[in-house]
């Protein structure tokens, strides 16, 4: 079993990258892209939601502001599209610290409004600069691969993903194993608790909030490239920080691959009722169905019920008391 | 030696003064009982001292140095650890973990090193072995019985290495048995050089292992001395009898 489940992670990560080869069409080349950016993302985001058990429906504002910083960059000055990219997420990463700051001094349900009102303002901002933005008509990027067909460009683009998703998922694997990753977990735990027991828990938070921004930033700057056309009641919608969660939760949030089986799941489904369905607010109800469901039913996720469980449903207290008189167990 | 002292410390929550101007000596190497009826402000007293919440007025000085306005984690990078009238643990960390948490240094470096550093988990079993719950170390703190619960969460503050320790109840909830370990524990700790302030309403315990006991009644101390002195005092009897 263990060997099993070692062997699953190579044999899914071959298959990724052996992917836009098999399969028979540019559409699922796109489809297989569009998944790898919300597995990303949805990774990103599980670095604060998952380790710390703050709920940010705020991602959004950073996914919208680095798709716009790159294109901006990109369009208004001329910076090579790499450099646009890395900029502007560095730029996203630190004005998540400060609205990190100021945001996570609330805990809950506060956060979570917190967050929302974040993507609002980012949304009301950006639509009403319209002499820098294009306003609610949109910004239009050139594309990086002018030489190449839309079906090859999405081919690239899986591969740019599906490099982030890796950096995001190596990310999440290095902070779980560290006493900094540690601390988070406390955070999620017993807040108060970790800070009395010397994590300083606002810093913690505040760099958890960072990196997860600085991920989803990366994320929105390779989706200005690809798609080239940036409308910002799309980007800048609570929708997609919705799929970030609804994906981490599904999968499981307190493991490093829940985010991406969740993706697997959720973004080929919501492509699916979109072509089904059509462009209609029905495959919107659908999603939030879906999370209702997660949530009431199943809010360890998926991959919780394989997760093995270290010791039994409780340890009876005789056992202790036998020790401390100094009778076996 | 003074360990921790306040002057003035105060705290109201909307009409209620729960901590009332106290002025309060903690001599350094004895165990100290903070004792007093429900209400008197013996928990708001202990959250303040640790920067929980912020206290309307007064001081706190610890050896000497103004901790006041703190907060909690550099309270307990100073040397200050705490535990909590309702046990609280990291219930869904194994116990290996919890005790793993606790922070001495901020050092980015070693923030970014494995969990598992071999020196720390050395540590932690040493805490946990002295606990009796070694043979726990795996298993998730929610698994673990309420008295197991008690030594883990005493275990994790030692961790941190404090110099002074505040057991809030410590026997609450707690057969005879395990009273009786954590008291021989605390003696032990105390003779190794630690600083106890212990509030509790099992007076046996209270009077048999403190050195010094403060009385709290309505915010403030209204007696302290050696428990003999304290068990006789009038004000001590009328604030808990109202005779």
């Amino acid at each position: 079993m263990r060997i099993a489940s070692r062997g699953l992670p190579p044999l899914v990560a071959g298959l990724a990258i052996a992917y836009p080869f098999l399969v028979p069409n540019y559409y699922l080349v796109y489809a297989g892209a569009l998944t790898v950016m919300y597995a990303a993302m949805a990774t990103s985001w599980n670095l604060l939601g998952g380790f710390t058990g703050y709920v940010s429906l705020g991602h959004s504002a950073f996914f919208g502001l680095g798709a716009y910083g790159t294109g901006l960059l990109v369009t208004r000055m001329d910076v090579p599209w790499v450099v646009a990219l890395l900029v502007s997420a560095l730029l996203v990463t630190v004005f998540a610290v400060g609205v990190g700051i100021a945001a996570v001094r609330v805990r809950g349900a506060s956060f979570v409004i917190v967050s929302i009102a974040l993507v609002s303002m980012m949304n009301l901002i950006v639509q009403g600069w319209r002499s820098l933005t294009g306003g609610s008509t949109g910004l239009q990027v050139p594309s990086p691969f002018p030489d190449l067909h839309r079906g090859e460009t999405h081919m690239v683009f899986f591969y740019l993903f599906l490099a982030l998703l890796a950096l995001a998922l190596a990310s999440w694997w290095y902070v779980s194993r560290s006493r900094f990753g540690a601390g988070l977990r406390a955070i999620r735990e017993d807040e108060d608790k970790a800070e009395s027991l010397g994590v300083p828990t606002g810093a913690y938070k505040v760099t958890a909030f960072a990196l997860s921004a600085l991920f989803v930033a990366l994320a929105g700057g390779l989706y200005a490239l690809w798609f080239g056309s940036l409308d910002p009641i799309f980007v800048f919608s609570i929708l997609i920080a919705s799929s970030m969660v609804l994906m981490s939760l599904l999968g499981g949030v307190r493991h490093l691959f829940g985010p991406l089986l969740g993706a697997l799941i959720v973004a080929p489904a919501g492509e699916y009722f979109l072509i089904a369905l059509g462009e209609t607010q029905i495959h919107l109800t659908a999603t939030g169905l879906v999370l209702v469901l997660v949530v009431l039913f199943m809010p360890d996720g998926i991959l919780a019920r394989f997760s093995r469980r270290r010791a039994g449903p409780s340890i009876p207290d005789e056992t202790a008391e036998q020790r401390l008189q100094g009778v076996a167990p | 030696m003074t360990s921790l002292r306040t002057e003035g410390l105060s705290k109201s929550f909307g009409g209620v003064l729960a901590v009332d101007g106290a002025t309060v000596e903690l001599r350094e190497g004895k165990i100290n009982g903070l004792i007093g009826p429900n209400g008197s402000g013996k928990t708001t007293f202990f959250n303040l001292i640790t920067g929980m919440i912020r206290p309307d007025a007064g001081r706190v000085l610890y050896r000497d140095r103004d901790i006041t306005r703190h907060s909690p984690h550099r309270i307990a990078h100073a040397g200050i650890g705490r535990t909590f009238q309702l046990c609280r643990v990291f219930p869904r960390m194994t116990v290996l973990e919890n005790m793993l948490v606790a922070v001495r240094r901020t050092r980015l470096r070693e923030l970014l090193a494995g969990l598992r550093d071999k020196g720390e988990v050395e540590r932690a079993r040493h805490w946990l072995r002295r606990m009796g719950i070694e043979h726990l170390e795996d298993a998730e703190a929610r698994d673990l019985s309420y008295g197991q619960q008690k030594l883990l969460e005493l275990a994790a503050v030692l961790m941190a290495e404090p110099e002074l320790v505040l057991l809030d109840e410590p026997a609450g909830g707690v057969n005879p048995a395990l009273i009786d370990r954590i008291v021989s524990l605390v003696r032990d700790l105390n003779a190794e050089g630690r600083t106890f302030l212990v509030v509790e309403h099992n007076m046996d315990m209270v009077m048999g292992m403190c050195d010094h006991v403060i009385v709290f009644d309505r915010g403030a101390p209204i007696a302290e001395g050696p428990p003999s002195a304290v068990r006789d005092d009038p004000k001590v009897l009328e604030a808990y009898l109202g005779v």
